[in-house]
């Protein structure tokens, strides 16, 4: 660690205090080793051990990355994902940690240090988080329908809703319109009750074969779908081809399909600390 | 069906996952990150053909609700696990 402290002439905290590592995840193995030059802007990526855990970091100034070029951003983005990987594949169980995150150096003592401190003073939590995932991965869940085919299903299946719709066609214009607005109203309402029930009863059949879940919020999506679930479910991995075939099923419902993505390092399941 | 994780279909799901999630470390030895949310927000922003931004529309209400019926029903199930009734 002679880096840090070389000038001579400012001995002080401030020259300590330029440092930092930025952290990846946290490995289960208490090893010292390098992953070669596959960081972010092509840093080192090494191993900062503390008894039989270790993280994975590289060293850099103790500033937040940050570009206004949103193809910077994704390219970091997506390597800190592919040195979360690497570490994923080499130890097994990893927790990885959110983008960004950097630990300086401070009052005399190196960055360096500072992450080990870190990791003694977390260490039975940080164990604990791993106990959580270990032998898990984490996958994406995303339920859509096709809201014309539910609304066309609704009409015709649903008593209430097929009988205004041929009052509508019985009235006169003007009141007809009224009435479209009415039938409109109730066909809403009556696939957000739908929408409810679905996610019931497929929250039901994915819990099954998952070990946790969290629900995430819906997004916009293409044109003719729309989101009525998304999930981000840990999973035993072997029980990865069992959640699967449910997913399968659900994707044969018509006007439902399903994205599977995954697997993932935990990201959903670790948490703050 | 089979999991993907093809590096283009999927690199909204890499975004939600490594911004929006994560370890988050609350420390004084960690550098002040207050840029992040930012980075996340143009990142997005720029990337919005790919729909990556949250809408607000008709499904708001509906939203939050499954939501807070999972939260509920998680709360419950722990609460039972807890009490030893499972």
């Amino acid at each position: 660690m002679g880096l840090e402290t070389q000038h001579s002439d400012a001995p002080g905290v401030e020259t300590v205090a330029e440092e930092g590592r930025y952290l990846y995840c946290i490995a289960d193995a208490g090893e010292k080793v390098s992953l070669g030059e596959i960081g972010i802007e092509g840093n080192e990526v090494y191993t900062i051990p503390y008894s039989d855990i270790c993280a994975v970091v590289h060293h850099c100034p103790a500033q937040p990355y940050h570009s206004d070029d949103p193809e910077v951003v994704k390219a970091w983005v997506v390597t800190h994902q592919v040195v979360v990987n690497a570490a994923w594949g080499k130890w097994g169980t990893v927790l990885p940690l959110t983008f960004d995150t950097i630990i300086k150096g401070e009052s005399g003592s190196t960055a360096e240090q500072n992450v080990q401190d870190w990791l003694k003073q977390e260490y039975e939590r940080l164990k604990g988080k791993m106990e959580k995932v270990r032998g898990k991965a984490e996958y994406g869940v995303q339920v859509f329908w096709n809201p014309e085919v539910t609304a066309q299903h609704l009409v015709e299946t649903s008593t209430g809703v097929r009988e205004l719709e041929e009052e509508v066609a019985t009235k006169p214009r003007g009141l007809a319109y009224m009435y479209r607005q009415k039938l409109e109203n109730l066909i809403k309402q009556r696939m957000e009750t739908k929408a409810e029930e679905c996610f019931e009863d497929f929250y039901h059949r994915i819990r099954k074969h998952v070990d946790d879940i969290r629900v995430e919020k819906t997004k916009t999506a293409g044109q003719d779908l729309q989101m009525i679930m998304n999930l981000s479910c840990l999973v035993y991995r072997d029980r990865c081809a069992e959640l699967g075939e449910e997913l399968e099923k659900i994707n044969q419902m018509e006007g439902f399909s399903v994205r599977f993505t995954g697997p993932w390092p935990p990201y959903s399941f670790v948490e703050s600390a | 069906m089979e999991p993907t994780r093809n590096s283009h279909a999927t690199l909204v799901d890499l975004l939600d996952r490594v911004l929006d999630k994560g370890l988050v470390i609350y420390a004084d030895l960690i550098i002040s990150v207050s840029g992040v949310p930012l980075i996340g927000v143009s990142l997005r922003a720029a990337l919005a053909g790919m729909e990556t931004m949250l809408e607000y529309g008709m499904m708001t209400e509906w939203d939050e609700h499954t939501r807070a019926w999972e939260s509920e029903h998680r709360k419950k199930k722990e609460a039972s696990i807890a009490s030893g009734e499972r």
